[in-house]
């Protein structure tokens, strides 16, 4: 432990902990400002955009403002009753908030006029009048001629407009020409919940006004002009709601309408009507509970978001957190298997080093003592080049870097020889094996040999001394050959049987005190997987193991 | 070095290749094709010794007297910009010449010059009338006979102004709707054409003494219009007459009764439009009857003989002599074919010689042109339709991309000769289509007739029909068909964008008609007579409500979906300027895709060479956009 925390081990505990409570505590943190924000943000909503509601529904009476009023000067006072009546039936179908429409068909001429205006030599007035509107009834169209006089009201909107075009035409300045703007405006009225248009002409025309004011012309000139007077009911303006999650309902109310009723329980707010409107507005309310709704849908992605955030956040931390883990025990096992390999060599080193010794110091050696070190000499080095040859083999197989001999192998001498050799070694191992199916197989011998060995050391090595057996049984199985290496072992504790394969490791018990490096079974498993094969195992804690290898059975 | 030269070959030979349209053509600048000379309106004094011409140097246009038999030239006015828009020789001395004042309401003043530039008078300074010269000769050295409407604008009298000190005696009041006076042959007013709309009246006394009595009424159909008095034969008129016919002919009218009395020439297959009638030898010289293009049948041998000699002396090319002494020795020659605007000659018939004056238009190389040629179909109902068709230069006529160019009207045609808006777009690599739709003159009382209040239906029929006839004989690609006009020509372009919509792939206009009313309404108010004709030709905006606003651009905007070139020219005093804007307002609400081009200059483009540059380089680009790149 001591050398643990000279080599900088650090406990993380505390670490840990302190993380997951700072997380925790942005994590709150966080979900409460934004919801916050989704309160300030729907409450502004709420307040602007009634301006949105408001452009899309004066949409209508805009387009008729620009678009349709401009449109009875295309006529350019050619307007006659019929004309006119069928302008304004498309009015009244395109636009419901026109109510009724009264059309003055007029003229400008040099003669006074009872009924319009009279102004110097200039004479405005009109030659009949009707009304058109879908209340307007059939015998009541017609409002003024020539001969029924009675319905022309001084004060009303043709004599306004009237008035308006005689002291636009006194100021004309006839050297430059007037901008649309100027004219549309001197040419319009606008008042409350009614527009007055009248055609504009052509700038020649408006000149020859101007003319007509200082003197008559001869002969008479007689100008025809068309006066639409529209009357609108703000009533009928179709609402577009275009947050109907924000605004519970919308309202057109008069300028001046404040409910005292508006309990806390409701959030209100307003905005005033363009133009003839002017003397209206749009009333938004919305409940409370209403409201609350649009912020915690508008809330909940948000927190949907924070929380995805954080759980990436904890994530990529744990991530880090295993893979340290788990690079710390690489390292052990690497440390372990450094530790081992030395071992292994160690031991025939120092015998190799005392035989030497032995026969360095002796002034005599006889027959015996010289047969004796010289087989211990002889083991020991072949024990030293076994090892290396493993390893050497290992890092090829690893590497792919060694080609695959196929040969033609008969597989009851092939084990029967493997049996053989190891009995020499072994004389109290119970080797045997049985064959079905298939006599001959194609394969490279050398590595099948390489794991026919592995196992077979591994089988006698993990044995109590008394059940020191192995069986081998080999057979075709549906095109594929199957070998078995069951032992009466002392088995593998099944939460290991996953590393078992893995390099440089080892299950510490007293079977491999001295003379394992833990590279076997990786070793085993490189070369099945190198021959196209599968390896499994199954084993039970004292009961003994079974290596499973399924082979390509080509012959 | 040797590498450097290849490569600066290479360069060279790109870059001629950059310069140069498929095909080898030359892409020519826009202001070639529309280049007028700096020497125009030639004209050759009365004792045949000078010759007189308006120069133009830099900005400034003035008249020069030049002496034919030494060349010498001198300038005789100082006058600023283009103000002339009208000179004639008054005696072998003097010229009387017209100076613009207000070309908005085509005023100005009348001016009187010595050929030596000296004694320059003016005669009239009346800012609100319109003045017209009625006779060129001058009566007792010192009367010239002009009409004005000084006295009433709807009107114009006859006055008698003495270019000497400028005064002006009226020689015959008006009653008020006589519209054309005509002189005999020692400059007498002895007949008057009157007018009340739609009939048209023929007045005639037989002397000043007398009063003018009424002799023979018109419809404005029919077309009777007194050329001269025959010689010799009291109280006979030589006039152009389609009265009882359809096509005109030269008859001869007895002025008593009203009556014809033979036709002198003419019969029902060809339309004669004009007639020459020579002062000098009291003779009718020639007639100009019309077919694909204008033709001449000669009444006179010795006048066949000029034209025959002129035809050998210039070749391959039209003449028209423009102006003669009063001798008739010498005559002042314009040429002109379909590639060329043609050169100005003088013409010595005692010599039989030519002398070359100028060219029209020296920018233009015939080579470089297209040919116009006549083109005939028939329309959905059974009418022949004549038009013209310009091809591009080395193109196949196959899949051509087509600008269809409408003629303007109401009561107009397109003639055979050298047209700058056509050579230019066949320049560009478009085919040119010009129809002489129904309602067109020069082929007959009954086709112009059958425009009437065809406005938007029938005459659009016969411009997409003639589209149709395109596409069938495999010219035209369906696909890359465009419309483009200027006045009633924009009106049918934009009226075709919608009236049958397929067609054309975009529509351009320049100053277009796009609301009838708005055109009737135009009408100055001492054309006052003509609103009944306008209204025969147009249509009645009271009875005819629904048609014309069916067949006015401005009221169907939401018919429109192809792109469109819309130009005017704010000061243009026959258009509504606010409506043109609106009318792009509303198409652009409609996220229809509109270029607009607007144009404050003088509306006269051959005043106005940057508007007119402007207009053209917009009009190709939105036709390249629109058309090549399809």
């Amino acid at each position: 432990m001591s050398s643990e925390k000279k080599s900088g081990y650090r406990k993380n505990f505390p670490l840990i902990l302190t993380f997951i409570i700072l997380m925790l505590v942005l994590f709150m943190l966080s979900l409460l400002l934004a919801y916050r924000f989704s309160t300030k943000y729907i409450e502004n909503q709420f307040v602007s955009e009634k301006v949105n509601v408001l452009e899309q529904s004066i949409r209508p009476y805009n387009d008729f403002f620009q678009k349709k009023l401009p449109e009875v000067s295309y006529y350019n006072g050619y307007l006659d009753s019929a004309t006119a009546s069928n302008f304004v039936d498309t009015v009244l179908l395109e636009y419901p908030f026109v109510s009724k429409v009264i059309f003055y068909d007029s003229e400008v001429k040099n003669t006074p006029v009872t009924d319009g205006l009279n102004i110097g030599k200039f004479s405005f007035g009109p030659k009949s009048i009707y009304q058109f509107g879908s209340l307007v009834p059939m015998d009541s169209v017609k409002l003024f001629s020539s001969d029924n006089t009675r319905n022309f009201i001084a004060g009303d909107d043709f004599n306004a407009l009237a008035l308006k075009l005689v002291s636009y035409i006194e100021s004309l300045d006839t050297t430059r020409l007037p901008s649309q703007d100027e004219l549309f405006s001197n040419f319009s009225n606008v008042r409350s919940n009614k527009i007055t248009y009248l055609n504009i002409p052509r700038i020649e025309d408006l000149k020859m006004y101007k003319t007509m004011m200082r003197k008559s012309l001869n002969p008479q000139p007689i100008y025809q002009q068309d006066m639409l007077s529209f009357q609108l009911d703000p009533y009928k303006i179709k609402i577009i709601n275009s947050r109907p999650l924000l605004y519970q309902y919308i309202k057109i109310e008069p300028l001046t309408y404040d409910p005292l009723e508006t309990s806390s329980l409701y959030v209100t707010t307003e905005i005033t009507l363009p133009g003839p409107f002017s003397d209206f507005k749009l009333y938004f309310i919305s409940s409370k509970s209403f409201i609350d709704k649009e912020i915690l849908s508008y809330f909940l992605p948000i927190a949907l978001g924070v929380l995805l955030f954080y759980s990436i956040l904890v994530l990529v931390a744990f991530l880090i957190y295993r893979n340290l883990n788990i690079n710390q025990k690489m390292f052990k096992l690497q440390y372990d298997f450094m530790n081992n390999l030395t071992h292994e060599f160690k031991t025939p080193v120092s015998v190799i080093k005392i035989a030497g010794n032995n026969i360095k110091s002796a002034s005599s050696l006889t027959e015996r003592e010289l047969k004796l070190y010289g087989k211990i000499l002889d083991e020991e080095a072949d024990k030293l080049n076994g090892l290396m040859n493993k390893l050497l083999a290992f890092t090829q197989i690893e590497n792919k870097a060694i080609q695959l001999n196929s040969e033609k192998i008969n597989i009851n001498d092939f084990i029967e020889s493997t049996v053989e050799s190891h009995r020499l070694k072994h004389p109290d191992f119970d080797f045997t094996f049985d064959v079905n199916g298939f006599k001959t197989f194609v394969t490279d011998p050398v590595l099948l040999g390489s794991l026919f060995d592995n196992l077979a050391e591994n089988a006698y090595k993990y044995s109590p001394q008394e059940r020191k057996r192995l069986h081998i049984s080999a057979r075709l199985i549906k095109g594929r050959v199957v070998f078995r290496f069951a032992d009466q072992g002392i088995g593998i504790p099944s939460s290991e049987i996953n590393n078992i394969f893995k390099k440089f490791f080892r299950i510490q018990n007293q079977y491999n005190q001295n003379g394992s490096v833990g590279l076997g079974l990786a070793f085993c498993k490189e070369l099945v997987n190198f021959m196209s094969g599968e390896i499994t195992v199954k084993s039970k804690v004292d009961k003994g193991t079974e290596f499973k290898i399924v082979l390509p059975y080509n012959d | 070095m040797v590498v450097f030269k290849k490569y600066f070959f290479l360069f060279l030979s790109l870059f001629a290749l950059a310069c140069t349209q498929k095909g080898g053509v030359r892409v020519m600048p826009i202001d070639d094709f529309f280049k007028s000379q700096n020497r125009i309106g030639y004209r050759v004094s009365p004792d045949a010794r000078n010759l007189s011409y308006l120069k133009l140097e830099g900005k400034n246009q003035n008249l020069y007297v030049e002496d034919i038999e030494t060349g010498k030239g001198k300038k005789i006015t100082q006058l600023k910009e283009k103000s002339i828009i009208f000179y004639f020789w008054v005696s072998k001395d003097e010229l009387i010449y017209y100076k613009e004042t207000d070309p908005a309401l085509r005023l100005s003043d009348i001016f009187i010059i010595n050929k030596d530039g000296k004694n320059e008078r003016q005669l009239t300074n009346n800012e609100k009338s319109r003045i017209k010269v009625l006779d060129d000769q001058l009566m007792d050295d010192k009367y010239l006979l002009v009409s004005s409407n000084k006295r009433d604008s709807t009107v114009f009298d006859v006055y008698r102004l003495n270019v000497r000190n400028g005064e002006m005696q009226m020689a015959a009041k008006n009653p008020g709707n006589i519209t054309d006076w005509t002189t005999d042959s020692e400059g007498k007013l002895r007949l008057a054409t009157s007018s009340d709309g739609v009939n048209e009246t023929l007045l005639y006394r037989e002397s000043e003494n007398d009063a003018f009595k009424p002799i023979v009424t018109n419809n404005f159909k029919n077309t009777l219009r007194p050329i001269a008095f025959a010689k010799n034969k009291l109280n006979v008129i030589y006039a152009i007459s389609n009265v009882n016919r359809d096509k005109g002919a030269l008859v001869e009218l007895d002025c008593k009764t009203g009556k014809e009395i033979k036709v002198l020439f003419g019969d029902e297959t060809i339309n004669i439009t004009d007639a020459q009638y020579s002062r000098r030898k009291q003779k009718m010289s020639f007639v100009v009857y019309e077919t694909w293009k204008k033709e001449k049948h000669y009444l006179d041998d010795s006048v066949k003989l000029i034209y025959n000699n002129l035809d050998k002396l210039l070749p391959k090319t039209e003449t028209r002599i423009i102006d003669r002494d009063k001798a008739e020795t010498v005559f002042i020659v314009r040429t002109f074919t379909d590639r060329n605007p043609g050169s100005y000659y003088l013409y010595f018939s005692e010599t039989g010689k030519i002398r070359k004056l100028s060219d029209f238009n020296s920018a233009i190389n015939e080579d470089e042109m297209c040919e116009m040629k006549p083109v005939s179909y028939v329309s959905r109902d059974g009418m022949k339709i004549e038009g013209y068709l310009t091809l591009p230069l080395k193109m196949k006529a196959e899949n051509l991309p087509v600008v269809v160019l409408p003629h303007d009207g109401p009561v107009a045609r397109d003639i055979w000769g050298y047209n700058p808006e056509v050579q230019f777009l066949a320049n560009r690599g478009y085919a040119v289509f010009q129809v002489n739709y129904r309602g067109s003159t020069g082929y007959g009382k009954a086709f112009m007739a059958a425009g009437f209040k065809e406005w938007g239906c029938k005459i659009q029929h016969d411009i997409n029909d003639g589209v149709k006839w395109l596409i069938s004989k495999k010219i035209a690609d369906p696909k890359r068909i465009g419309i483009y006009g200027t006045g009633f020509g924009g009106y049918i372009a934009l009226n075709g964008l919608y009236s049958e919509n397929k067609t054309y792939a975009c529509g351009a206009s320049n100053s277009a008609v796009i609301n009838l009313f708005t055109y009737l309404k135009s009408i100055p108010p001492f054309l006052k007579p003509k609103l009944q004709m306008y209204y025969e030709v147009i249509g009645n905006p009271l009875t005819d409500v629904d048609k014309m606003r069916q067949s006015s651009p401005l009221f169907q905007v939401d018919r429109i979906e192809k792109p469109l070139f819309i130009a005017q020219n704010t000061k243009d005093p026959n258009i509504n300027a606010g409506e043109t804007i609106q009318f792009v307002k509303n198409l652009q609400k409609r996220n229809i895709s509109v270029t607009y081009l607007e144009n404050d200059g003088d509306p006269f483009y051959s005043k106005n060479d940057e508007g007119r540059q402007k207009l053209y380089t917009a009009l190709e680009s939105f036709l390249e956009v629109n058309l090549k790149k399809k």
